[in-house]
């Protein structure tokens, strides 16, 4: 039975570039830096991909909030094998609120089966959008997707996909990551999953891809067309980096390693 | 932070800056492109060489391919990296469409491949030969031989190898001896011995198709008796495929490339070993040169990616590693400076630098030439584009393999005694740079045929528009701010050299003409190189960063301490200088 799913693509710093405090204290320098795919959302993207190829194809519809630099990660999913894509341009800060609203207003135009996000984007690790976009939504909703095998066996090589969808398509069960280990949710459909990184390892985008994903549509729609209040309701007044790691001292006895740690530390 | 291997801003600087890739997306031939099909391109080789390639490595070059019962298998991670390499779609990537290809610059293809090379220069060996052996049925073979192997090798089911040399022969392919009979079905039946052959097996595809030099019976003797055939492990038969007659003789035991066997075969053991011939009977050398040349251009970038893997390694040891104090302290109990704080130890890095980023802007020289000359509109500028990469060729096929080997033993210098321990990778690089000035024609081979064929040929035509281009970056870098006046120097001296030699030649005094072509080779080189760091400086004079302030650093050092050397050389080549060309080889012990 065909399925559509509507995956997430946030542009993100790369996280190897190196992230600065700008002067004024309030956002990073953004000069110089390179831009890549969340790789939460990433990860999504091939467990979409991986669903539809195994439940005898279907739609992976690709979505972005930002201005028109979005299309490049557009494309990467698209590259990767997502069937086409949403950007809701908007130029300016963003929070999670605006986000999941946008994309809440898409899913009810779109009506997918199911929404994978990223847990989080690795930018300001917020891990919000996903939980505000199912209670929205009104839909089940299971965080963190892992998978029980690791990332090297069998199962992830052949790309099998760690989402288990029932035959007739009314269940997801999900497998995920809670402090003590997996537990393992059955979900109604429609639900939004959030991933975890150890869901799956997403595939290269080809170069095959790459040019097919040229000419597959980026539908154009603003928070105004979709009815979205952008107006952030969460600013940013101060950013700063934490403080640098004093240097450890030697202790001469067991007597004085406790006696800091007991009134210096305090963490006994 | 991890080993980059190759430095992304260098690549895209050259890239988009020196290179002008995207100048290129304006000839028919690559109108499907643009930046935004080269950077993600890009961006998906960095990621395989780093996460798929890169971890690989070391257990590649540990464990070597194992020959038993007839069979070769290579180490098991090969067909991870076989698979990710095809999926990536590298076999076919600058191929045209018609073929299944994306029609990709060569330009773009070669300097992204060079993360692939630097990741694991074994497991790329396997596509690029692959491509290699592909492209050469692509164009010569007939549709015949197409429908039979041309798919199955561009989707990766098989690979390819080029199978020249023989054990009697050695670099001469004038002596190639094995035979080619011709049967009444139009496939000729093969015999001989080849050897030294990458990829010659492996248990990684089910099918190898060899491209293998053989003479057919009756044809002349030398170069001109030589015809192309295709030869595969296993032959289309029926529905399936069935033993073709291709023993594997044993396999060499290398000191590099440890990840890609290199084997001797055996045709036609049993009589029944069936070739395909590739391309009009007795002009197999000139087919293959087409694979020969651009096999060149890829050792020449493995030079430059080993280089480039090892540079990066020692500069990451060397800002990491505090050790002993500046010269002139007297303060022994001053804590202890990074190396990078040593004077010595910077000649060792700007020096690297000098040699890989050099290298890698020559090979994009290079490879730009080879898509000018193929697709660039006006006949003329393909004609010139073609001149040049004929003469470049040679160059950028010895230059980053033998300065590359300098350039990696002063990484491994640099570490010091960890350098000559096991444990760390600098003595693995070395290793496999060595090859490198032997594999797809020595560096005698080169020297021979730069000054041989390449500068002498058209009249000296290639030599004057190489003149050409050097005249014009010093130009460009002068206006700009930047002193190239010793590149100038050191191309008055090429020209002048090699108008006497030729002069030489022309007289029939070959060996007065050949005697120093190693040093002609290197003198070329020199200023070729020398070329190629002005085209970098005079795009990177206008921005005031480090990575603008290395380059023109890197430049400044090459035109300084290398370029003087073209007199020099000029004047052994000049003079014949007699030492080596008079010596007994009864004097030697």
């Amino acid at each position: 039975m065909p399925i559509k799913i509507l995956v997430t693509a946030k542009r993100v710093e790369d996280y190897e570039s190196k992230i600065k405090v700008n002067a004024q204290g309030n956002g990073i320098v953004l000069e110089g830096l390179k831009y890549k795919i969340n790789p939460f959302d990433e990860i999504g993207v091939e467990e979409a991909l991986r669903l539809v190829a195994k439940h005898g194809g279907g739609e992976v519809v690709v979505a972005s909030v930002g201005t028109k630099d979005v299309h490049e990660q557009l494309r990467h999913a698209l590259a990767m094998g997502a069937t086409r894509a949403i950007w809701v341009n908007h130029a300016g800060p963003l929070d999670q609120m605006t986000v999941a609203g946008c994309l809440q207003k898409l899913i009810e135009k779109e009506k997918p089966d199911l929404a994978i996000l990223g847990k989080q984007a690795i930018d300001d690790d917020q891990n919000q959008v996903g939980q505000y976009l199912a209670e929205w939504l009104g839909w089940s909703q299971a965080t963190f997707a892992s998978k029980e095998e690791s990332l090297e066996s069998e199962a992830e090589k052949s790309k099998t996909p760690a989402l288990q969808l029932s035959a007739d398509a009314k269940t997801l069960t999900v497998i995920r990551e809670v402090d003590g280990g997996l537990e393992t949710l059955e979900c109604s459909m429609p639900c939004v999953v959030t991933t975890d990184l150890r869901l799956n390892q997403p595939r290269y985008a080809s170069l095959p891809g790459i040019m097919k994903a040229k000419s597959k549509p980026i539908e154009e729609h603003t928070p105004a067309t979709l009815g979205v209040d952008a107006t952030p309701k969460i600013t940013v007044t101060k950013m700063e980096h934490p403080p640098a790691r004093k240097a450890g001292i030697k202790v001469p006895d067991v007597a004085t390693l406790m006696d800091k740690l007991k009134n210096e530390a305090k963490v006994i | 932070m991890a080993n980059p291997l190759v430095s992304d801003r260098l690549i895209d600087f050259l890239l988009y800056e020196v290179l002008d890739a995207e100048a290129l997306c304006a000839l028919p031939a690559f109108s499907e492109h643009s930046r935004a099909t080269f950077d993600p391109w890009l961006g998906a080789c960095r990621r395989v060489a780093r996460e798929v390639l890169w971890p690989t490595y070391r257990p590649m070059d540990l464990e070597p391919p194992r020959f038993e019962g007839g069979r070769v298998f290579v180490h098991p991670s090969m067909r991870t990296c076989w698979r990710e390499l095809v999926g990536l779609g590298v076999l076919a990537a600058s191929r045209p469409s018609s073929v299944g290809g994306q029609q990709l610059p060569l330009t773009v293809s070669t300097l992204s491949n060079v993360y692939l090379m630097a990741g694991n220069l074994s497991a790329y060996a396997y596509a690029g030969l692959t491509t290699g052996a592909a492209h050469l049925i692509e164009a010569f073979g007939d549709d015949a031989v197409k429908s039979s192997f041309l798919a199955a090798m561009y989707e990766g089911r098989w690979t390819g190898t080029m199978a020249l040399t023989e054990p009697q022969a050695g670099s001469s392919l004038a002596d190639v001896k094995s035979t080619a009979t011709p049967t009444s079905g139009g496939r000729f039946l093969m015999k001989g011995s080849k050897i030294f052959i990458s990829g010659g097996d492996q248990d990684v595809t089910e099918n190898i198709v060899h491209l293998v030099l053989a003479r057919i019976d009756g044809a002349p003797a030398g170069t001109r008796g030589i015809s192309l055939f295709a030869v595969p492990k296993l032959r289309p038969s029926g529905e399936g495929l069935r033993a073709n007659d291709v023993t594997i003789a044993g396999v060499i035991h290398k000191i590099g490339w440890k990840g890609l066997p290199s084997v001797a075969l055996s045709l036609g053991d049993e009589g029944d070993c069936h070739g395909w011939l590739v391309g009009p009977a007795n002009q197999g050398l000139k087919c293959m040169f087409q694979m020969m040349n651009e096999a060149r251009l890829m050792v020449g970038a493995n030079g430059a990616a080993t280089a480039s893997a090892a540079f990066h390694e020692s500069l990451a040891y060397a800002r990491e590693r505090k050790q002993g104090r500046p010269l002139g302290s007297t303060d022994a109990n001053a804590e202890p400076v990074a190396l990078t704080e040593h004077p010595d130890v910077r000649r060792m890095l700007l020096r690297q630098k000098a040699i890989v980023e050099g290298s890698l802007a020559l090979i994009g020289l290079t490879a730009q030439l080879a898509d000018w000359s193929e697709h660039a509109e006006q006949a003329e500028r393909r004609a010139e584009a073609k001149l040049l990469l004929d003469l470049l060729t040679p160059i950028a096929k010895t230059f980053p393999a033998e300065k590359g080997f300098e350039a990696n033993a002063l990484s491994l210098q640099l570490h010091g005694g960890y350098g000559y321990s096991s444990e760390y990778l600098p003595e693995a690089w070395l290793r496999d740079q060595k090859l490198n000035t032997i594999h797809e024609g020595t560096t005698t081979i080169q020297g021979l045929d730069l000054l041989g064929r390449k500068v002498i040929a058209g009249g000296g035509a290639a030599l004057m528009a190489l003149d050409g281009r050097v005249r014009d970056a010093v130009k460009r870098a002068q206006a700009a701010g930047f002193d190239a006046a010793p590149l100038e120097r050191g191309m008055d001296e090429l020209a002048r050299v090699t108008g006497v030699l030729g002069a030489r030649g022309a007289s029939g005094d070959v060996l007065g003409m050949m005697g120093h072509s190693a040093d002609f080779l290197e003198l070329a080189s020199t200023v070729a190189v020398g070329w190629a760091w002005v085209e970098v400086a005079a795009r990177a004079v206008q921005n005031d960063d480090d990575f603008s302030r290395g380059l023109r650093q890197a430049a400044s050092y090459w035109l300084a301490t290398e370029l003087p050397r073209a007199q020099h050389l000029a004047r052994l080549c000049e003079t014949n200088e007699r030492s080596y060309l008079d010596v007994n080889e009864a004097w030697l012990d």
